[in-house]
Formats: C-alpha cells, structure tokens, sequence
C-alpha cells in the first residue's frame, strides 16, 4: 500500500513536472534530484534486507515484513529512478547503471517468481527432503548402506563347494542361484555403485527412473528368489539418491539466481554512489 | 531298627530297610536307574517314567515311586525296559527345544544328554505348535516355559527345599506350564530369587542370567562371608554362590568421589563403614534467554540465573527440597547431606539404569558394599532388610519427603511423627498397576522411587495424563472428590510409594485446612485439564494424524512448505537467540504439505519426563515443559525425548557447594528445549521467517481447520 501510494504521488507529480520543464526532465533539476534522492534510498533500504537476515534474532520487524517492504520498495525504486532520469539511460556512466538496475530489478522479479513456485514444486517432487548440508553425508551413508547389502547377499547365497567357475556336480537350481548373484554383483560394481558414489550423476542411466526400473526388473528375473529383497532395498536407495538430487538440483535453481542479483546489487549501489558524486560535484 | 526286606535287583542280591524305593536301593548298590524328575532331597512323584522298571507285574513300575518288596525280582535294563524309555525320550523331546538355553552355555541338560546316551537324535514324533514364551522379568533367572517338562522338581525345591511355595503347575494338557503365585510372571511375583529351582532343574527351563562383562573392581567376597554380614541375613546361599562376583567390598580413602552426578552406573551402594557426603555440584540456576540491555539491536544473550535473581512465574517457589537416588532429600539452598552405616543409596541407577542423580564423595574412610541388580533385588525382597530400609526411612527421610512436596510444607513435627509408623512403604515392579481407574479410593501415595504413569480410559484409548517421578503424589482426586479413582496408576519401572491410608489423609485434611484448600484447588484443577485435553484430542480424528502423534502435542512448529523457500532463517534465529545453540531443526516428519520441524512440542505422554533422576523437568500449570534449577546435565531427558527436541547447553561457571571440591571455573551442562521464546511476543524461528513459512501452531485446531478446508475445496485429506 505504501510502495502503491508512492508511485502515485510521484507520478502525479512528474507529469506537471515533465510537462511544464523547459528542456525537459532532468536528475540535474530539484525535483529531477529529489527522485534521485529518494530512489537511491528505497535501493539503499531493499539492501537492507541482506543486513537484516545476517542478524535474524533482532527484533527490528518481522521477517516476513521486511521481506515486502525489500519486494515493493526494490521495485518502486525502478520508475522512481526512470523519473528521475526523465526515462532516459543518459550517458556512458548512467547508461551502465541503468541497464545494471534493469538487470537487478529482473533478476529480483525472476527470483521471486521462482521463490514463489518453486518451494511447492519441490515439496511434492522431493518427498524424502533432507537439509541441504547434509545430503552429502546422507548420501555417502546410502552408498555404505548398498554396499553392506550386496554384501550380505554372499550370506543368502553362499558359493557352491565345487569350482563355481564349471558348476560341476551342482544342481542346476544352485548354478542359476549364484549366476543370479554374480549378476547382481557385477552390476552393482559395474553401474549402481559408480552411480551412488557421485553426487548429482544426472548423466547416469540410473539417474533415469525408467531405466533404473528397467535394470532392476531385470536383475530380478535372473535372481533368486532369496535375492529379491536386496535388489529391491538397493533399488529403493537409488531412488532416495535420485530424489536427493534433484533436491539438490532445485535447491540450487531456488537460491542459485542469488549468485546473479546480491554481486549485482552491490555493484549497482558502488556505481549509484560514484554517478552520484560525479553528477553533484561536476 | 527298621525290618530289612531281601530283593534281587538285575540278579544281584539286594538287603534294604523296608519302605526303601527301588530307586535307592539300586542306587545304594551302584545299579543307575535313569530318572528326570527326581531328585534326593525331594518327595517322588514319578511324572517322568524315566525310572521304569520291571518288576514282573503287568506294567512296567517307576522305580523313584514304589518301594521294594521281599522277593521282589527287579530288572532295570531289559530290551523292552529300554525301548520304553526311550519312547519316553523321544516324547519328551519333541516339546523340548534343542539345544535349549542350558545345553548351549554350559551342555548339561539333563534331557539331552539323556538324549545322547540312548541315541535320539530326532525324535519321531512331531514337535509341539504351541508356542511358550520366554519369562524375562526376573532380575537374576531366566525362564524359558519351552524348554520345561514339567518335572516339577522346581515346584518341589520351592515348596519342600524353601518353604516358599511361590511356583505350581496352571493349565491342561499341551498348555501346562509352571506358573509363579497366582501365575504372574516371576519377577512380579513373591519369589525372592533363592534360586533352589533353578538348581533343581534339568534343562534349561530355569538358567541363570549371567552377568556377562561387569567387572566391578572391589574385593570379590566369598558365600561365607557375605553370608556373615547382618544384611545378608536370611539371603540363599545357592544364589550367592551362582553369583559370585556380583557384589564385591569397596574401599574409599577420605575425600575419594565414589561416583558423579550424572555418570551412569548400574551399581547400587550399601554402606558398612565411614560415611559420605551425597551433594549436587550443578549450580542451582535455570537458562534463560534475554536482551541483556534490552536494544533493538543487542544480541541475545543465554545466562544460567538463579531463582533468587529471577522468578519465574511458573517455578514452584516453596519447593524447599530436591529429591534425589538415597534415603534422604537435599536441602534447596545447601545441598548437601550426610549417609553413614547401614545407608543404602543409588538404587533408582541399580535398578533403572537412571543416571547418578547426585556426587557421592568420601568424607572418612569407607568400606562399601557395590551390588549389581540381581543382588538388590534379592536384598529388597529380603524381610529383615527391608524392615531395616523402611525404619531408616521413616525415621530420617520421610519427614523430609513430605515436607518437599510444597502442598504439606505446613505439616508440623508432631503430626508427622503420628504418620511416622502408619504409613506404608510399598514397592510395585515395571507394569504393575497400583490402581485401576474405576477402583475405591482408599490411599494416598507419594513417590519415593521410580516413575509412575497416570491414565485415563476413553473410548477411544488410553491418554497417559502424567509421568510422576520422586516427591510427586497421587491419589488424592480419588480421596477428594467422591471416593473413586478417577485414573488408572501403574509402575513404569521400578517403583516404591510411601502409602497413607484414608483415614490418614483425612486427619490431615481436618487438622490442616489449609492443605485441604491447597489440593483441593490442585485436584480441580488437574480435572480441568484433563477433561479440556480430552475434548482437543477428540475433535480430530485422521489416521496419518494419529499416526505421527500429533494428537500428543500441544504446540507445534510447523513449515509451510509450499512458501518456506529453505533459507534456514528460522534455524538461524534460534540459533543467534541462544548462544548458537539451536533448538530447532529444519526436518521432521511431513503432514500434508507441513513439515512438523523438530522443536519441542510440549507433548501431553511428556516421554522426556521418564529418566530424570533428580525430577527436574516436569510440566508447566499450562502443560508447558519446564526445567527446573537443578537438572544436573546428564542428558536423560535429551536420551528420552522420541523426537530429539531436547539440548544440552554449556555455561561456564565457578565454585561448587562442597567446600573440599576446587573452586576452579568449570563447564557444567544444562539441559534445554524450546521456550517459545516467552520473552517475546512471538519465537524467533517464526518472526524471522520472510516467507510467512514458519507457525508456532496447536496441532488440533490447527489441522482441523486445515482438514475443514481440503475437505470444503474437495481436496483429498492427507
């Protein structure tokens, strides 16, 4: 209501004043420079908002409060700062800071919208959600556990006494039983655990839930029946891997347009502050 | 002199006094005549027919039962005799497991080496379907009814050995079992664990439960010389003998710390020389949280204040006592006593495996006796041991004991030395039920050790109202208000209340109206709660609710998790209001699309409570969890909480209340949970969430109106 309130008065206020200027609107004139002045502050209090979540403790306002005050501020900085300049980029100092604040304001209206529909979208696409520190350290423990499991399936499944290698004097129903196993073990040496051992890995065939389900239906058919357990407890964990990748994935497209919009956001203040010097003093 | 009557056993000329077995008299002449269920020492019942003989009658005779005859012409190992014990064998052990507990530790079950020597390797016969579960409530015997086969030798060492008469047959046919007094199972029941029965036992239905990996490091004792010392008065000698090793004489030098509070052990002390100083050394102050100049800006700061410095609203003020694992109360403001000859302490440790809930140091010499469980247990169910328990108690804690329960702090000398020798001790093992909801109001209680759980019956279940531990009571509701329990009482663990009788309770009502005033108020007051709990704990009803016990919270954080964008922020804040110790963690169990973040829910089944062995966390009036000055920091509130909602925060402090302990600043450990930041309008997990993501919540109202509104929107409940 206030950013709303603002943009009024200070539209109605440049429309007389853009008219009535002789050559036009310029920063340079009173009004042109009070635009400045009071664009420049609502830029200066949207970056407040960094400080304020440096020290989430102060009982300085809500949360929540400062984070609209940053949204509706930041964005009515923008064409308070176009009245300011009479919605001309200027010269080559200005012109590089305007395209950087239009650059800035963009980067904001994307990482709202993101931060808007994006936390929806991973509660229902990643159901087993860990803390985003710890997803290494769960992973590596999905990993031991994987490996203990294919261990222990040598238990289920003891060798033959006879060279397994010839299958001599062994039923068939054992051969098939430790061809079953040695499958398992293969594959899992040879493509599941390369696959649990990499964060991320979305290249992987196993990254790919039609395909992990594939693999693992097929070891199931040439196990035996003994094994069917572990394979589907092996499969289960590529599964939780998987969606604490794609966690990982949109933890970083939910906080990654940051990288773009703070850096800019300060160089746009240095580059403020600097235009603002220059304009005043020559 | 008896007649002598002539026999012939297996052609050997036999003279024995008459009335003689055929059993003995084969025994007195080297013939061996297999038997199970008999042994020397007790009366022949002949249920085995293992001793079956010839005796050229129509039937086979047992030999452990029917006494030789003149003339009589015995054959003890004739091809049929065999065949038929062998059938016995085998019939014998297709209900018996094999190896059973005895044959795997030491092979020497009777059955089965029995087995062996006539070469039953399977039996023939099916094996039994009935199953028959294992009996582990004994502290020192294990009883495994599978392997029993119902020889009764057991029932004849308790009844003809002991004169206890604690164990007899219940059941028919394939259900037959031993049974331990009106058949409860044998650690609840009379038995005082003499171990006779286990010593008369074939087979592995009655082992011993070894000690296995304790090494207490004392002077191990032999039988004759605990047996000399007047606490072991009365104790079986065949059960110290099975556990030697289990109670050792400890010597202390002046000024030695026999153990700290809060260390676990599993020991209890009995004190024969010297004596002990028993104190807390955890400064008696609680953490709060607060601006220290009260800025917008200053950081928060978490302090350990005393009470003199700062009251809370909720503390109970007049409590003058602490109470803690021994036979006497602490005093609040100098908490330090003395035990000497004859003092038995750390009990609730011994039996629970509760931390020590105080430091125990040397203040002379001392010689100790340190026992594991299975001895105490056999020491408290010991009459003259008890009876000398008891009058130490009545004579030095139970004044005390009363006196630190606030409600009787207005109770004079003389009238509780009226009390002194009218009231009862009484001791409940885990599970046993004190009273019944519904049952005559006939006592009032008050804990003296070991927990105890108050539910009430609904018709949709169980809801546990309480977990009271020492210098709580109960009963009074009951007493006060018509007569009739209102709730059921049971024993979660091992549990001693001091019992006083109605008549009692009403002599103290009359001579101390203020006290009846004061629980009165409290009675109606705990009625009041219970009953508005009720009505909040059935107003919802969905099995994912139930499911994640969140009907048992009375206060939740919950994350939005279609707004929260996972900044951590609320992590942040609570870590930054409390000394970057945080009390909450982003993760949990999910409700729908809410997470229920792992912070103290200030639960109505306050698990945390159950442990803590000093009684110092226990409910706000508002059913809110507080924790109260003199929590020693041991964690067992922490180990408790199903939900780890509880912290340990270290706070630097200086001094201790025993003037022999060093005055260097040391660390010492509080234990924490979420206060709702109640310094501030709202906590600051919530206030510093820029997302409108994070909300302190009451779970019923709140996800019944969530429930109202997926169900109006015609979405699917969760």
């Amino acid at each position: 209501m206030a950013a709303a309130a603002v943009l009024l008065v200070s539209g109605l206020v440049y429309f007389p004043y853009a008219v009535r200027t002789p050559n036009g609107p310029k920063g340079s004139t009173g009004i042109g420079l009070a635009y400045g002045i009071l664009g420049f502050s609502l830029m200066l209090f949207a970056m407040l908002l960094g400080l304020r979540k440096k020290y989430p403790a102060w009982r300085i306002g809500r949360g929540q409060d400062w984070m609209r005050g940053h949204l509706w501020f930041g964005l009515l900085s923008y064409p308070i700062i176009l009245f300011h300049a009479g919605f001309s980029f200027g010269g080559s100092l200005t012109r590089v800071v305007m395209w950087l604040f239009t650059i800035v304001i963009l980067s904001g209206i994307v990482g709202a919208a993101i931060q808007h529909f994006m936390p929806s979208v991973m509660t229902q696409r990643v159901p087993w959600e860990t803390i985003y520190g710890q997803i290494d350290r769960v992973e590596l423990q999905l990993l031991q556990e994987a490996d203990e499991l294919v261990a222990s399936a040598v238990k289920i499944i003891p060798e033959p006494v006879s060279k397994p290698e010839h299958f001599s004097g062994v039923s068939a129903g054992v051969k098939a039983e430790v061809e079953g196993l040695k499958e398992l073990q293969h594959v899992y040496e040879a493509q599941i655990r390369p696959y649990l051992k990499v964060r991320g890995n979305y290249d992987h065939e196993l990254a790919g839930r039609t395909n992990a389900r594939y693999l693992f239906e097929q070891l199931r058919l040439i196990s035996a029946q003994e094994l069917y357990e572990v394979i589907d407890d092996v499969k289960n964990i590529c599964e939780e891997k998987r969606d604490l990748d794609r966690q990982s994935r949109l933890h970083r497209i939910l906080h990654g347009w940051l990288f773009a919009h703070v850096p800019l956001s300060f160089a746009l203040i240095i580059l403020s502050v600097i235009h603002a010097v220059m304009a005043l003093r020559f | 002199m008896s007649n002598q009557i002539q026999l012939t056993i297996d052609d050997q000329p036999v003279t024995v006094p008459e009335g003689t077995t055929i059993f003995d008299a084969a025994r007195m002449n080297g013939i061996h005549i297999p038997v199970l269920c008999h042994q020397q020492n007790e009366t022949p019942v002949a249920v085995c027919r293992l001793c079956v003989v010839d005796v050229k009658t129509r039937a086979f005779a047992a030999a452990c039962f029917n006494k030789c005859e003149p003339g009589m012409t015995v054959k003890t190992d004739t091809p049929p005799v065999l065949a038929a014990r062998k059938t016995i064998i085998e019939l014998l052990a297709s209900d018996h497991p094999s190896p059973c507990v005895r044959q795997q530790h030491s092979g020497d079950c009777e059955l089965e080496a029995m087995a062996a020597q006539y070469g039953v390797a399977e039996p023939r016969y099916a094996r039994g379907k009935l199953a028959k579960p294992q009996d582990d409530s004994s502290l020192s015997i294990l009883v495994d009814h599978a392997a029993c086969i119902l020889c009764d030798r057991c029932v004849r060492a308790c009844a003809e050995v002991r004169d206890n008469n604690v164990i007899a047959r219940q059941g028919k046919g394939y259900s037959a079992t031993i049974a331990f007094d009106l058949n409860a199972s044998m650690g609840n029941s009379s038995c005082v664990s003499c171990g006779e029965c286990m010593v008369s036992c074939p087979t592995g239905a009655l082992t011993n439960k070894k000690i296995v990996g304790q090494h207490l490091g004392g002077e191990s004792l032999q039988v004759q010389e605990l047996l000399k010392l007047p606490v072991f008065k009365g104790v079986s000698g065949t059960f110290l003998e099975l556990n030697h090793g289990a109670v050792v004489k400890r010597v202390f030098k002046k000024g030695e710390v026999l153990f700290r509070e809060g260390d676990y052990g599993s020991t209890a002390f009995f004190i024969l020389e010297g004596n002990v100083d028993i104190y807390l050394s955890s400064p008696r102050a609680h953490v709060t949280t607060e601006d220290a100049d009260k800025s917008i800006l200053s950081k928060l700061k978490s302090r350990l204040v005393p009470r003199k410095d700062h009251q809370r609203d909720e503390e109970n003020l007049r409590r003058q006592y602490i109470s803690i694992d021994a036979p006497v109360d602490l005093a609040y403001d100098n908490p330090v006593a003395q035990l000497g000859p004859g003092d038995l302490f750390g009990e609730m440790s011994c039996m629970s495996h509760y931390p020590r809930s105080a430091t125990v140091r040397a203040s002379t010499d001392v010689v100790a006796l340190e026992m594991l469980r299975n001895v105490l247990d056999v020491l408290q169910k010991n009459k003259s041991f008890r009876a000398q328990l008891d009058m130490k108690y009545r004579q030095r804690a139970l004044e005390t004991h009363l006196l630190s329960v606030p409600i009787f702090s207005s109770l004079t000398h003389e009238f509780i030395n009226q009390l002194r020798d009218r009231v009862e001790l009484v001791r409940y093992g885990p599970g046993d039920v004190i009273f019944n909801q519904g049952d005559v109001a006939d006592s009032f209680y008050l804990v003296r050790i070991g927990f105890v759980k108050v539910t009430e019956e609904h018709p949709g279940g169980e809801m546990v109202l309480a977990y009271l531990s020492k210098g709580n009571y109960f009963g009074e509701i009951g007493l006060l208000l018509g007569g009739v329990r209102t709730a059921t009482c049971a024993a979660l663990d091992h549990v001693e209340v001091v019992r006083i009788a109605a008549e009692d309770f009403n002599a103290m009502l009359e001579n101390f109206p203020d006290i009846r005033e004061s629980l009165q108020k409290v009675a109606d007051e705990r009625v009041a709660e219970n009953q508005s709990r009720y009505k909040e704990v059935t107003s919802v009803s969905l099995n994912q609710f139930l499911k994640q016990g969140l009907m048992d919270a009375q206060s939740l954080l919950v994350l939005d998790l279609d707004r929260c964008t996972r900044c951590d922020l609320c992590v942040q804040a609570c870590a930054d209001t409390h000394d970057g110790v945080t009390r909450l963690i982003r993760d949990g169990l999910r409700f729908d699309n809410y997470l229920i973040a792992t912070s103290c829910r200030q639960c109505r089944d306050p698990l945390c409570m159950i442990g803590c062995p000093v009684g110092s966390i226990r409910r706000r009036n508002s059913l809110e969890i507080i924790i109260e000055d003199w929590c020693i920091g041991c964690g067992a509130c922490a180990e408790s909480c199903p939900y780890g909602n509880i912290n340990l925060h270290e706070f630097v402090v200086e001094g201790s209340p025993n003037p022999q302990a060093t005055q260097k600043a040391r660390v010492v450990r509080k234990a924490t949970s979420c206060n709702l930041c109640h310094e501030h309008d709202e906590p600051s997990c919530v206030y510093a969430c820029p997302h409108d993501a994070a909300h302190r919540v009451t779970p019923t109202t709140f996800f019944s109106q969530l429930m109202a509104s997926r169900t109006s929107t015609g979405e699917p409940k969760a």
